[in-house]
């Protein structure tokens, strides 16, 4: 019965499927003899945009014309079928024409690279950028097109009415669900990332084209078909409830479910000892007098995240979202334990604010916590001069705010390109230290110093840039740790930054080829010792990888120990000192547990990591309790070095 | 003879025309009932509603003794229907309606099918939309007769044909069927085609039956033509 239905189906819509396979054709055959890309370009956009929508409407909208027109619908219902096969004959009839018409797309889509990257490529539909590869969303939203048409094509005979309120409907809820989610209207959808708003949209979509489908089948089963009025009635009393539920389920999915790239944990900085972690939901940090996570702010679109080198500061930018075109960028500042929050500044919208795009590219606080420095555009180019400069000071307590004049010498190419960052405050806060990067030879990095008296740049090093983005700088605030090549083609090398007296001392120096830049660096609490991974090269070609610690107080390495021969493993390392400088651990994924160390790098303990932990990394020390986050269930654990005990903190 | 179908206490209302009202009828098999009623008064209602096309507002049908309910389709392998407006799939050919129809039918009768095109001077290859209306109704019945049905309705299927088919429609066909035992529910509004082939008369009015009785008994007792006691029933009401 089912194929007597399904065929019947085809042969009476044959003529509307050779029809639009046709076009198709013609569309696809235009793409490969037109040579142009901007023509070839709004091809695809024919294609995804006008052509699979409107010819999924059109095949639905037919899916009972031939029960009104003909008016055979008595004659169908009185066979001995039951309705709801009569129902999915139809619609997977009307389907396969549509897969048909999608694996023509398909041919192309495999057998022309051109065609296969411009339909991956183009930002389509409010800028969104839709994942490369095969266009599912377009494939998803004509089978969401087809079946609501097709569920309203049992209410009326009349082809152009369905095929009008289908297109409303279909693409008005399109429209709808695609602005709610994607645009980020609003603070109660705030909460929405984009890398969960196609799903979130599919899912919508989905659950929408169910509500039609159920909607049309109890009409078809349950309706009286010689009432217009009541069975249209009918088909409102079904589709209200289930589009409800279609929005809730919408809803729930967006808020309980999480997506990849939605839920983060990111290690940000550690001030006072105690690290500072960002997430999706705000900032925290883990207070070692409370043994706890204590959260500092619940702001979330966090950009830029700095807290000051004695531990009394903290200072980040946040994005204020109302709608897509009135988002403020606020600078906040606030004690490092949670308390006088205040906000500095929001741009770029007052006028006295930096006005770059983007507002505000870095930030640093001085070491006592007083100042700010802030860079308002990190890359800077042929226009320069006609912008304001990007360095500007302003006081913790909002006062005092100050663009600094550039220094003609940072440029010495106005026709390059140069990426700044801030790196540390210098000379007891007379002078703020930046690394410059050019666009032309990306291969080149300096370090500058940016003297606040006399507004003069001078170069410091070159070829040299920070060991690391989490912490430089000692936590005595006197020390920056850099790591160089001198030229810029050697191995890299090791090296202090006196930031009083700009004088450097050198640590060590890897050996063998040049290579990856392998130096996890590790202030011990009071500043006095840095631990280090460093790579040396046997005979034979092999290299071995070596943890290493260097006394401040004596001037050379004390002690070595040689860890690996993988490099893979050991860079995975990061070394953290705990016990208040005592020991020294080492995250050991091949041992999938913790090494622990003395003073001497003598291995004294290990603790094995719990089944439960899936991807153990972000090791982080403070006292005798160890931080360590999972980095597939972005969660955050603590094990006590003394009980061994395990607990989640996030 | 054993009941074949009970209808009990139906009610069809189209917006505020109460079209059925509390209708009751027991059909038993193998007989040839006459149902007849004015334009409107719900014979063709009454037929949609046992083909399953629309639904009761309320009461019974029980075929066999078990009930029927709007969706179920299993029974209707043993019903033919051929309704008052002869609608088809306009696009298909006589032989493509009939192949459509036979996948659903188990007792499906080729050879009967093949008979029937023959004796209506249907040709299997036109298509169905430059049939005449007449010509549309004779494929309607080839349909019904070829599933072999226990139960027939014909919705006053007589008002197209011409009258050496109507003659012949009336005489031979439904003369067969009540032979083999068919039993058969011939709805019409034209009185006298009933007047030599019904065994049962039943006049709806108003949404019930108003009679329901043998056609004898019926002609014994008035000493008239079915037309004049069709008309005294409904006038005299």
């Amino acid at each position: 019965m089912f194929r007597a239905l399904y065929f019947k189906e085809w042969r009476e819509k044959a003529f509307l499927f050779f029809f639009e396979l046709g076009i198709l054709v013609l569309l696809l055959g235009q793409f490969v003899f037109r040579e142009k890309t901007d023509i070839r370009e709004w091809l695809v956009y024919a294609v995804l945009l006008l052509f699979f929508p409107f010819a999924a409407l059109i095949l639905g909208a037919a899916g009972f014309e031939a029960e009104y027109r003909q008016g055979a619908w008595a004659y169908l219902f009185s066979r001995p079928v039951r309705k709801p096969m009569i129902w999915l004959a139809k619609y997977s009839a009307l389907l396969s024409m549509l897969a048909a018409l999608w694996l023509v797309f398909l041919a192309a889509w495999l057998a022309l690279p051109e065609f296969r990257g411009l339909v991956g490529d183009p930002r389509l539909l409010l800028g969104f950028r839709i994942e490369p590869g095969f266009p599912f969303w377009s494939l998803w939203q004509s089978v969401f097109l087809l079946t609501v048409a097709f569920s309203l094509s049992l209410l009326h005979e009349k082809q152009f009415n369905i095929l009008f309120l289908s297109l409303l409907a279909g693409l008005g809820l399109t429209a709808a669900a695609w602005v709610a989610l994607m645009s980020k209207a609003g603070w109660r959808l705030a909460w929405i990332t984009p890398s969960k708003a196609l799903p979130a949209f599919l899912i919508s979509q989905t659950l929408m084209a169910l509500a039609f489908a159920a909607a049309s089948i109890l009409t078809l089963v349950r309706s009286d078909f010689s009432q217009s009025r009541k069975q249209m009635l009918g088909f409102i009393r079904w589709l209200a409830p289930f589009l409800v539920l279609a929005v809730a389920g919408t809803g729930a999915w967006v808020r309980w479910t999480p997506v990849q790239g939605d839920r983060f944990l990111w290690f940000v900085t550690t001030t006072g000892g105690e690290p500072h972690y960002m997430t999706e939901r705000g900032v925290f940090k883990y207070s070692a007098q409370a043994s706890r996570i204590q959260w500092l702010t619940k702001a979330t679109h966090l950009n830029i995240y700095r807290a000051s080198a004695s531990g009394g500061k903290i200072a980040f930018t946040a994005f204020d979202i109302k709608d897509r075109n009135d988002i403020v960028e606020e600078l906040w500042v606030e004690d490092a334990n949670g308390g006088r929050r205040r906000i500095i500044g929001r741009g770029p919208r007052e006028n006295e604010w930096p006005q770059e795009a983007p507002p505000i590219a870095d930030l640093l606080l001085s070491p006592d916590g007083t100042r700010l420095a802030i860079l308002s555009a990190n890359a800077y180019g042929k226009q320069r001069p006609r912008r304001r400069p990007p360095l500007w000071i302003v006081n913790t307590d909002g006062t005092g705010l100050e663009n600094l004049p550039d220094d003609p010498a940072l440029f010495e190419d106005l026709s390059d390109r140069y990426y700044f960052h801030l790196v540390a405050w210098a000379r007891e806060g007379n002078a703020v230290l930046l690394s410059k990067r050019s666009l032309r030879r990306p291969w080149t990095f300096s370090l500058w110093l940016y003297d606040l008296g006399d507004r003069t740049a001078r170069i410091v090093l070159d070829n040299a840039v920070i060991a690391s983005w989490l912490s430089p700088v000692s936590p005595r605030g006197d020390r920056l740790a850099i790591k160089y090549q001198r030229p810029f083609d050697a191995p890299w090398g090791l090296a202090l930054l006196d930031l009083k007296t700009m004088e450097t001392t050198d640590i060590a120096a890897m050996t063998g080829e040049v290579g990856q830049a392998l130096f996890q660096i590790s202030w011990d609490p009071k500043g006095d010792r840095l631990a280090y991974v460093v790579r040396r090269a046997l005979s034979g070609g092999q290299n071995v990888f070596v943890l290493a610690v260097y006394s401040l107080l004596d001037n050379r390495t004390v002690a070595e120990k040689m860890m690996t021969r993988s490099e893979s493993s050991a860079l995975l390392f990061q070394p953290s000192w705990a016990s208040e400088g005592a020991k020294l651990l080492v995250l050991d994924r091949e041992a999938n547990g913790l090494k622990i160390f003395d003073e001497g790098l003598r291995e004294i303990d290990q603790v094995a990591f719990p089944r439960w932990l899936d991807i153990p990394g972000g090791l982080y020390a403070v006292g005798d309790q160890v931080l360590i986050e999972d980095e597939k269930a972005d969660s955050l654990w603590r094990v006590d070095l003394e009980t061994r005990r395990w607990k989640k903190l996030y | 003879m054993s009941e074949l179908l009970r209808i009990q206490n139906l009610s069809k209302t189209f917006g505020r025309r109460e079209v059925l009202r509390d209708f009751n009828l027991a059909i038993e098999s193998g007989r040839v009932y006459g149902l007849l009623g004015r334009n409107g008064e719900g014979k063709t209602t009454l037929a949609r509603i046992l083909m399953g096309v629309i639904p009761a507002d309320g009461g019974s049908v029980l075929y066999r003794s078990r009930p029927i309910a709007f969706g179920d389709s299993s029974y209707k392998r043993e019903f033919g229907y051929v309704p008052e407006d002869p609608f088809f799939y306009e696009d298909m050919t006589v032989r493509g309606l009939l192949a459509f129809n036979a996948r659903f039918y188990p007792k499906w009768d080729r050879k009967r099918a093949a008979s029937d095109l023959e004796r209506f001077t249907l040709d299997p290859k036109s298509r169905i939309r430059t049939l005449s209306r007449g010509m549309k109704l004779k494929l309607g019945l080839a349909v019904a007769l070829a599933a072999a049905p226990e139960f027939l309705i014909l919705d006053d299927p007589t008002s197209g044909l011409d009258v050496p088919t109507r003659q012949d429609f009336l005489r031979d066909v439904i003369r067969e069927l009540a032979a083999s035992g068919t039993t058969v529910l011939f709805a019409t509004h034209l009185v006298h085609e009933l007047e030599r082939i019904v065994e049962r008369l039943l006049v709806l009015r108003g949404g019930r039956l108003i009679l329901d009785e043998d056609f004898d008994k019926v002609k014994a007792e008035h000493q008239a033509s079915l037309e004049d006691i069709f008309v005294r029933l409904v006038a005299g009401a």
